[in-house]
C-alpha cells in the first residue's frame, strides 16, 4: 500500500478526531488564555484564592486515598479470584462486576442510606448503646472516599485479575521451594510482577475518582466540594464559564501529571531487563 | 530404610480416580534416580509429592526416616528445577540465584561469594547482572539449576529440565547435570519421558505406568530385561508373540516353531519379545531349526547405518533392523533368527 493510500484511509479518522475531540477542547481552553492578547490571568486568579486551592488539594487527596485503599483491597481480592478454580472464577468475576451494571446515582444513594443520620450504621450503633448521638458520617470527606472506593474497586480488581492470571504458577512454586512461605513468595515475587496491572488499575481509579461528579455531589455536600462539583457550580449555578474552563484544564493537567508520576514509579519498580531488550 | 522413602503414596484429585496408587519408592543417598514414563503416568505428580507441592491423600514421605509428609514446601530445603525454569523475570541472574540464600538471612558477603561460586560452576559468571529475558534457553536452564543448587539442598528435583532445549544442547546439558550431581554427591530425582536421556544420566530408573512403578532397576537391567510388556514397548521392543511353555527354557509358538531361551523365566510370563536390531536376517537355507521363523519382506526402509524391514510371518508382522549391508527387496523370502539370549519373556 502506498503512502498516499494510507493517508487517504486515515483521513476520516483524523477529521473525526480533530472535529469532535480537539475542537471542543480547544474551544474551552483557548478563551482562558485569551483576553485581547495572551494572558495567564485566569490561572493566577485561581491559584491565588485559598478556597480554590483547598478544593484542588482535597480532590487530589481524596483521589490518592481512594487509589491506595483500592490497591489495598483490590490486590488480595484479585489474587484470590485469579487463583480460584476455573468454575468459581466466572462467578466471582460477575459478582465483582455487578455493581458496575447499576447507575452511579443509585449506588451513591445506597451509601446515603448507610451513612445518613438515620442510616444503617447510626441505627445499629445507637441501638447497641455505643453512642448516644448519631455520628456525622454523611456529607464528609469520609463519605466521598467510601462512595468512590465502592464505585471504583471493581475497576482495580479487573485490571489485576488478568495480571495475576498471566503469572506462571511455577514461579510461585519455585519461590516456595527456595524457602519462601506463601506470604514471602507473594511479596517478593508475585507483587513485583503485578506492578503493570497495579499501575493500570491505579490510573483508572485515580482519574475516575478525580473526575466523578455524582458521588461527591451526593455524599460530600456543598462543604466538601471537589473539582468536578466545583466546575459544575461555576458553570451551572454561577454561569461563570470562564472559571469552569480554568478548572477543567487544571483537572486535565493534574490527571496527566499524576499518570506520569505513576508511570515513573512503575518504571523504577518493574525492570525485567527492558533496557537491554 | 533408605535415604528417601515413599511409602504407599496415593494421590487423587477428585476422590474417584487415583493419579498415584500405593506408590513405593526408595532412593539411596547420592544416587540419581529417574522417573520414566509416558505423559499422564504420574511421574510429575510423584515429584511434586516429594517437593511438597502436592499433599498425598494416603501414605508417607520420609527423608532419613523423618516423616516429611506434612512439612510445607518452604521448610523442606529441596532444590527444584522446573520444566519452564520458572526464573524470576524481575530479578537479575545474580539475584535469582541468591534468592534462596537471602531468605535464609545469610550475610551479603556470604551470599555474594556463594552465588558467584555457583555461577562460575555453571558457566554463568559473565551474565550475573543480566535479566532472564536476555539469556538463551540453555543459559536459563543453568540459572534454574544454579538457583536450586546454591541452597545446598538435601534433594535435587528435576522436572523434565531438558525438554525445552534443542537436541544437541540437551545431550551437553544432561552430561553437565550428571557431572555436577556426582561432584556434589547430591541425591537427585529426575523426571523425563525420554528413555535415552534417562538411561544415560541415571543410577536407577523407575518406569511408571498409570500411577504405579512397574520396574525399578538400573538402566542396564531395564534396557535388557524389561519386566512387563508396557516397559518393553516403551523402551524399543517392537515384536511380541505368544509362547507356550513346554519345559524349562523351551517354548513353542502357535505355529509350532520351537524357541529356546537363554535363561529360565517365571511360568507367568507368556509373551516373547525382541528388539528389531537383535533379530538376525538369514537368506540361505543354512539356519538353525529352533528360534527361526520364515517370512516375506513387505517394506524396506533406509535408516542410514542399517535397513529396517517389515516382515510378514506366521507370527504376524515382525520388524527387523539389519546392518549386514545386504539390501533385500520387497517380496524376498527371508529367515529370521532370534538369538536365545536376546529373546525376552514378559
Amino acid at each position: 500500500m502506498s503512502k498516499k493510500t494510507a493517508y487517504l484511509i486515515l483521513t476520516p479518522g483524523i477529521v473525526l478526531l480533530l472535529f469532535f475531540l480537539m475542537l471542543p477542547l480547544v474551544s474551552i481552553i483557548w478563551p482562558t488564555f485569551y483576553d485581547g492578547g495572551l494572558t495567564f490571568n485566569s490561572y493566577l486568579v485561581f491559584f491565588q484564592d485559598s478556597y480554590n486551592l483547598a478544593i484542588l488539594f482535597r480532590t487530589i487527596k481524596i483521589s490518592l486515598i481512594v487509589t491506595i485503599i483500592g490497591i489495598g483491597f483490590g490486590v488480595p481480592t484479585a489474587y484470590y479470584i485469579a487463583n480460584s478454580p476455573k468454575k468459581w472464577r466466572g462467578l466471582l468475576m460477575s459478582l465483582t462486576l455487578f455493581p458496575l451494571l447499576t447507575n452511579s446515582v443509585v449506588r451513591s444513594f445506597a451509601w446515603i442510606n448507610i451513612l445518613g443520620r438515620n442510616g444503617i450504621i447510626n441505627t445499629a450503633l445507637l441501638s447497641t448503646g455505643l453512642i448516644s448521638e448519631p455520628l456525622t458520617l454523611l456529607y464528609t470527606e469520609f463519605a466521598i472516599i467510601m462512595g468512590s472506593f465502592y464505585l471504583f474497586l471493581p475497576v482495580m480488581i479487573i485490571s489485576l485479575v488478568g495480571t495475576f492470571e498471566n503469572i506462571d504458577t511455577e514461579i510461585m512454586e519455585a519461590a516456595e521451594t527456595l524457602g519462601a512461605n506463601r506470604l514471602a513468595a507473594f511479596v517478593k515475587v508475585i507483587l513485583p510482577l503485578s506492578i503493570p496491572g497495579i499501575i493500570v488499575g491505579s490510573i483508572l481509579v485515580f482519574t475516575g475518582t478525580l473526575t466523578a461528579y455524582t458521588t461527591p455531589q451526593l455524599l460530600g455536600g456543598n462543604r466538601n466540594m471537589m473539582m468536578s462539583t466545583f466546575l459544575y457550580q461555576n458553570a451551572m449555578a454561577l454561569g461563570d464559564w470562564q472559571s469552569a474552563s480554568v478548572i477543567a484544564l487544571i483537572m486535565i493537567v493534574t490527571t496527566l501529571l499524576v499518570m506520569k508520576g505513576f508511570n515513573t514509579v512503575a518504571a523504577k519498580l518493574d525492570k525485567r531487563g527492558e533496557k537491554y531488550a | 530404610m533408605s535415604f528417601v522413602d515413599l511409602e504407599d503414596i496415593r494421590v487423587s484429585y477428585d476422590g474417584k480416580n487415583n493419579i498415584l496408587k500405593n506408590l513405593n519408592l526408595s532412593i539411596e543417598e547420592g544416587q540419581l534416580v529417574s522417573l520414566l514414563g509416558p505423559s499422564g503416568c504420574g511421574k510429575t505428580t510423584t515429584l511434586r509429592v516429594i517437593a511438597g507441592l502436592i499433599e498425598p491423600n494416603d501414605g508417607q514421605f520420609k527423608v532419613e526416616d523423618k516423616d516429611l509428609t506434612k512439612v510445607p514446601v518452604h521448610k523442606r530445603n529441596f532444590g527444584m528445577v522446573f520444566q519452564s525454569y520458572a526464573l524470576f523475570p524481575h530479578l537479575t541472574i545474580k539475584d535469582n540465584v541468591g534468592f534462596g540464600l537471602k531468605l535464609r538471612k545469610e550475610s551479603k558477603a556470604t551470599i555474594h561469594t556463594k552465588v558467584m561460586e555457583m555461577l562460575e560452576v555453571t558457566g554463568l559468571a559473565d551474565y550475573a547482572d543480566r535479566y532472564p529475558k536476555q539469556l538463551s534457553g540453555g543459559q536459563r536452564q543453568r540459572v534454574a539449576l544454579a538457583r536450586a543448587l546454591v541452597i545446598e539442598p538435601k534433594l535435587l528435583l528435576l522436572d523434565e529440565p531438558l525438554s525445552n532445549l534443542d537436541a544437541k544442547l540437551r545431550i551437553n546439558m544432561r552430561l553437565e547435570i550428571k557431572k555436577i550431581q556426582q561432584r556434589l554427591g547430591i541425591t537427585s530425582v529426575f523426571v523425563t519421558h525420554d528413555q535415552e536421556e534417562c538411561f544415560s544420566i541415571s543410577d536407577k530408573v523407575a518406569v511408571m505406568n498409570q500411577g504405579v512403578i512397574e520396574q525399578f532397576d538400573s538402566p542396564e537391567v531395564i534396557y535388557n530385561y524389561p519386566k512387563t510388556e508396557f516397559i518393553a514397548r516403551f523402551i524399543g521392543f517392537e515384536n511380541f508373540f505368544d509362547l507356550t511353555h513346554i519345559e524349562d527354557r523351551t517354548y513353542v509358538t502357535s505355529d509350532g516353531t520351537q524357541f529356546i531361551t537363554g535363561r529360565s523365566w517365571e511360568p507367568t510370563k507368556k509373551v516373547g519379545t525382541i528388539r528389531p536390531e537383535d533379530i538376525e536376517l538369514i537368506k540361505d537355507h543354512d539356519y538353525p531349526e529352533d528360534n527361526t521363523i520364515t517370512g516375506t519382506v513387505k517394506v524396506r526402509t533406509f535408516l542410514g547405518k542399517s535397513y529396517q524391514y517389515e516382515v510378514d510371518t506366521s507370527l504376524g508382522k515382525i520388524l527387523v533392523q539389519d546392518n549386514s549391508g545386504v539390501a533385500y527387496e520387497a517380496g524376498d523370502k527371508v529367515n529370521l533368527y532370534i538369538p536365545e539370549e536376546k529373546l525376552i519373556l514378559v
